[in-house]
């Protein structure tokens, strides 16, 4: 990225991916911000990927962090929950494991490592193109979104089918969120950055803001 | 290579990337005043806010042929390259390091995610118990090397004091970083500059508890160092908790040693048809390894040693490859694919490209000369490995002799001797040669240092300043123009030595000069005429430095040091030789990939914001500018630039990435520099990444920070 991003951006929002190996996570962030499919080996680490987009008048900025599932990497993605305005929950709906490890084991890392009390959150079953072997049913996935307060989509990534649609709604709700954006706006005219941390001391912002 | 798991190899790559960026960053803020209860201006943590291209990114090529070393599957460079450019990159910091901490899961993760690990894992998660043997065999090799090279230090006399010093001083910071990290860093009432500095060491915080008990460990080895190699492998007295603290502390030292490896191997690497050689061993990289070091908690000191042996290594696997290409020569080969071989080889080729055009200019800072560094060090590390052995140790850390081709770091071979005089007058300087100095000469040190010497009544004041220890490097002390500065510096003694500079000294009428309250009217008529003949030679000397500024910068240009980082120190106009020479290098739009650390001391320069900026870019590490306000020599014969914009040997330089450390109480004539060298570059401590000195220097030694 070579800071000059031409056309002004309204906010720069940063997004995080987690859920168990195999799920679909990357698969789902290739369909979103380059629309093709593809056999994807385990992810290492964590990837990034960038993602321009206008929704209601706006011109958003979506830093996309795509975590690892693999549990050798754990303590390696802490560090990667702040700072995050929302959190896309995937599970894959063919794998009741995957699904439960969302509660027994995701969530509590994002209530551990998030530091945006409000960051919205997104439970994400993946693989419905799968119907046959489908094993975690929508009604348990709108009865878990409910208990734990998050959006909640079925999406193939195979078939693109809601991908789109779940990462917008994702924003949509970030932007209906003024504590989320509030900060955002801050960086946009202070920092080039996209993933400029929500630093506590500096949250008042305005100080340097010479609008 | 399988010692390390490959989340191991991971963390270490992007732990790596994040240092680099780390330290660009420091570098480009004003460096706290540590005492001074000043704040500096909150900076935003960007680098790209500031308009700077991240170290980490690929147009510096200083990261791709190192994870690629490391075998991280390119499908993950992009993330750490974008986590190691973030804003809250050192956020990261802690989380990779703890990774290094864990086990290796290779194993664990295979039973659950069957689906598709790499093959390198399966492969090295069949047998656990012979990797962990030879990561103890490595940091038991390290162990012996630092040792033993401490013990060669100790052995000879002066030097042995000075690194006794060196050593409490840093046992001591130790323990007070220790306090520091156990003191909540966020508390509203931590200093401005703590903080900062916490936040830089987060990481370490995170982990204080066994850290601190590392920390024992060490300052325990360094008291007994007999006991010490014993102490690493046979003490099992808590059982498990200490002997995976053993392997913890193995780990790292793996970890550096491996990045050490990867920065100085040469990873034949294709960019879009032309093969690119690797610069070598880059500043930058070594000032990211330094940071990281301190981040590991290993000493900097192990990792000069292990600088050593890689060095060894490389050399080793030249010899080899010199042998079979010597073996496989026939005549008929095509030129150009001789050509290419020598390239990949990455030896010959430089030097006769670089060496050859600049051989006349260079005055020759020799690269070691590879076979007489083998015979240096053979016989001591065939008493310090024995565990290992030499082939056993290539083979198991890396296997540098296989598929990567070492050693750019060796860059131009033989491009001149060390001494050889300058063949002509050139670029209007009638001398200018490199003096070795030290003990580390040939020795295939991967560091350089060049000293250079601004004032002289003699031709030794040129080395004699710099004697003691030599550190890690390989140092070299410039000779350039001792007629001009032995004539000024004997025109400076004299009219010192006359009464009439005595009378004034006695009125301290230099002193109210110095105040810089004065305006250049109130003057002292006897001082403003008694200088008039010093200016002439003075005005001479300075534009003399400037044009050996020039020189030496074309020197390192040229790899004449061999690709590997330099460390400059001067003092006086030597200062100013630096400077010039660094200003040469950002015209020519040199990135920091040379010069690691730079030290002026009572530098006669002005304080041109634009141009220190421009010096301070060249530089990777830290820039220490030394002033003493009782340097009243250098504020009359600079008066003129002193009233107006200032001078840096007087005061401070409020640049970023300038450190500032005030000698005025050790320093209290311009010539003191020749005698009181040594002792402020002992207190300077460069080998630490963060100052670590109070920002004045009292008396004789006692770095006491607050």
């Amino acid at each position: 990225m070579a800071g000059g991003s031409g056309a002004e951006i309204d906010h720069i929002f940063k997004l995080l991916l987690i859920g168990d190996s195999g799920v679909g996570k990357s698969s789902l962030l290739l369909r979103f911000t380059a629309d093709t499919f593809d056999d994807l080996s385990p992810t290492i680490g964590v990837d990034f990927k960038l993602k321009l987009l206008t929704m209601s008048g706006k011109r958003l900025k979506l830093t996309i962090w795509d975590t690892a599932g693999q549990e050798r990497f754990r303590t390696l993605t802490s560090s990667y929950y702040r700072s995050a305005q929302g959190v896309i929950l995937v599970y894959d709906v063919t794998r009741r494991d995957t699904f439960t490890d969302l509660s027994d084991v995701w969530l509590k890392e994002v209530e551990l490592y998030s530091t945006n009390p409000d960051c919205i959150k997104m439970l994400v079953g993946n693989k419905v193109d799968r119907d046959a072997e489908r094993v975690v049913s929508k009604q348990e996935g709108i009865a878990f979104a409910r208990q734990y307060g998050c959006l909640f989509l079925e999406c193939s990534a195979k078939t693109r089918a809601n991908v789109q649609l779940c990462f917008e709604e994702l924003v949509q709700k970030i932007l209906d969120t003024p504590s989320l954006i509030a900060d955002t706006k801050a960086f946009k005219k202070n920092l080039l950055r996209p993933d400029e941390p929500y630093t506590p001391q500096s949250a008042p912002g305005a100080g340097n803001c010479t609008c | 290579m399988e010692e390390l798991g490959s989340v191991h190899r991971y963390a270490a790559g992007a732990l790596l990337a994040i240092a680099l960026n780390q330290a660009q960053i420091h570098r480009l803020q004003l460096v706290p005043d540590i005492l001074g209860s000043d704040d500096g201006p909150s900076m935003s943590n960007t680098l790209e806010d500031q308009g700077v291209l991240p170290w980490s990114s690929q147009e510096f090529g200083l990261l791709h042929h190192i994870f690629g070393y490391l075998k991280i599957d390119p499908h993950a460079w992009p993330g750490i390259e974008k986590t190691a450019e973030a804003a809250d990159a050192k956020h990261h910091i802690g989380p990779y390091i703890r990774i290094l901490q864990e086990e290796n899961l290779e194993t664990a993760s295979k039973s659950s995610a069957s689906s598709g690990n790499s093959p390198s894992s399966t492969n090295s998660s069949s047998s656990t118990g012979k990797p962990e043997k030879t990561l103890a065999a490595l940091a038991k090799a390290v162990d012996a090397m630092t040792i033993s090279l401490e013990e060669y230090a100790a052995s000879r006399p002066e030097p042995a004091h000075a690194r006794a010093v060196e050593d409490a001083t840093s046992s001591e910071e130790a323990y007070k970083q220790n306090d520091k990290r156990s003191s909540k860093p966020k508390s509203a009432s931590a200093q401005k500059s703590a903080q900062r500095w916490a936040s830089m060491k987060k990481p370490l915080l995170d982990r204080a508890a066994s850290s601190s008990d590392l920390s024992h460990k060490d300052t325990k080895k360094k008291t007994d160092r007999a006991s010490a190699y014993d102490a690493s492998s046979s003490e099992p007295e808590d059982k498990e908790a200490s002997e995976r603290r053993i392997l913890v502390a193995q780990r790292k030292v793996a970890v550096l040693y491996e990045l050490l490896t990867a920065c100085v191997a040469d990873t034949p690497e294709e960019k879009a048809g032309k093969s690119v050689l690797n610069a070598g061993y880059d500043a930058r990289q070594r000032v990211a390894l330094r940071l990281l070091a301190l981040w590991l908690d290993v000493d900097w000191k192990k990792v000069a040693a292990m600088e050593l042996m890689v060095a060894y290594m490389a050399m080793e696997a030249e010899k080899v490859r010199e042998e079979e290409r010597a073996a496989s020569h026939t005549d008929d080969e095509h030129k150009t694919t001789k050509w290419q071989k020598w390239k990949r080889g990455g030896i010959i080729g430089a030097a006769a490209v670089t060496g050859g055009a600049l051989l006349a200019l260079t005055g020759g800072l020799a690269a070691p000369a590879i076979a007489a560094g083998l015979t240096a060090l053979a016989p001591a590390f065939a008493a310090v490995v024995p565990a290992v052995g030499i082939g056993g140790l290539a083979t198991a850390v890396g296997s540098a002799a296989g598929s990567v081709a070492v050693a750019a770091s060796f860059g131009a071979a033989g491009a001149g001797l060390a001494g050889t005089k300058m063949a002509r007058r050139t670029g209007g300087v009638d001398e200018f040669m490199f003096l070795p100095i030290g003990d580390n000469h040939q020795q295939g040190r991967l560091a350089v240092g060049i000293v250079i010497s601004g004032i002289a009544m003699e031709a030794e004041d040129y080395t004699l300043p710099w004697e003691g220890s030599d550190g890690e490097l390989e140092r070299y002390a410039l000779r350039w123009e001792s007629k001009e500065l032995i004539a000024l510096s004997t025109a400076i003694e004299d009219w010192l030595a006359s009464s009439a500079a005595r009378e004034l000294v006695k009125a301290g009428a230099m002193m109210t000069v110095l105040a810089g309250l004065v305006a250049a009217l109130a003057w002292p008529v006897a001082l403003l005429s008694a200088t008039d003949w010093i200016d002439s030679r003075w005005t001479i000397a300075v534009d003399r430095a400037d044009k050996a500024g020039k020189i030496l910068a074309k020197c390192l240009l040229g790899g004449s040091q061999g690709n590997r980082p330099v460390t400059l120190i001067g003092f006086s106009l030597g200062a100013r030789v630096i400077f010039s020479c660094l200003e040469y290098l950002a015209k020519k739009g040199n990135d920091a990939s040379i010069v690691e650390r730079v030290v002026l001391l009572g530098a006669p320069l002005t304080l041109d914001r634009q141009r220190w900026e421009n010096a301070r870019k060249v530089v990777a590490g830290r820039f220490i500018n030394a002033y003493s306000s009782n340097d009243w020599i250098l504020g009359v014969v600079y008066r003129s630039s002193f009233m107006t914009t200032g001078l840096a040997g007087i005061q401070k330089v409020e640049i970023p990435g300038v450190e500032n450390i005030d000698v005025s109480d050790i320093i209290s004539g311009h010539s003191m520099y020749l005698a009181k060298t040594k002792e402020i570059l002992a207190a300077l401590d460069l080998d630490s990444f963060f100052p670590i000195y109070p920002s004045k220097l009292e008396g004789p030694l006692d770095p006491d920070s607050p």
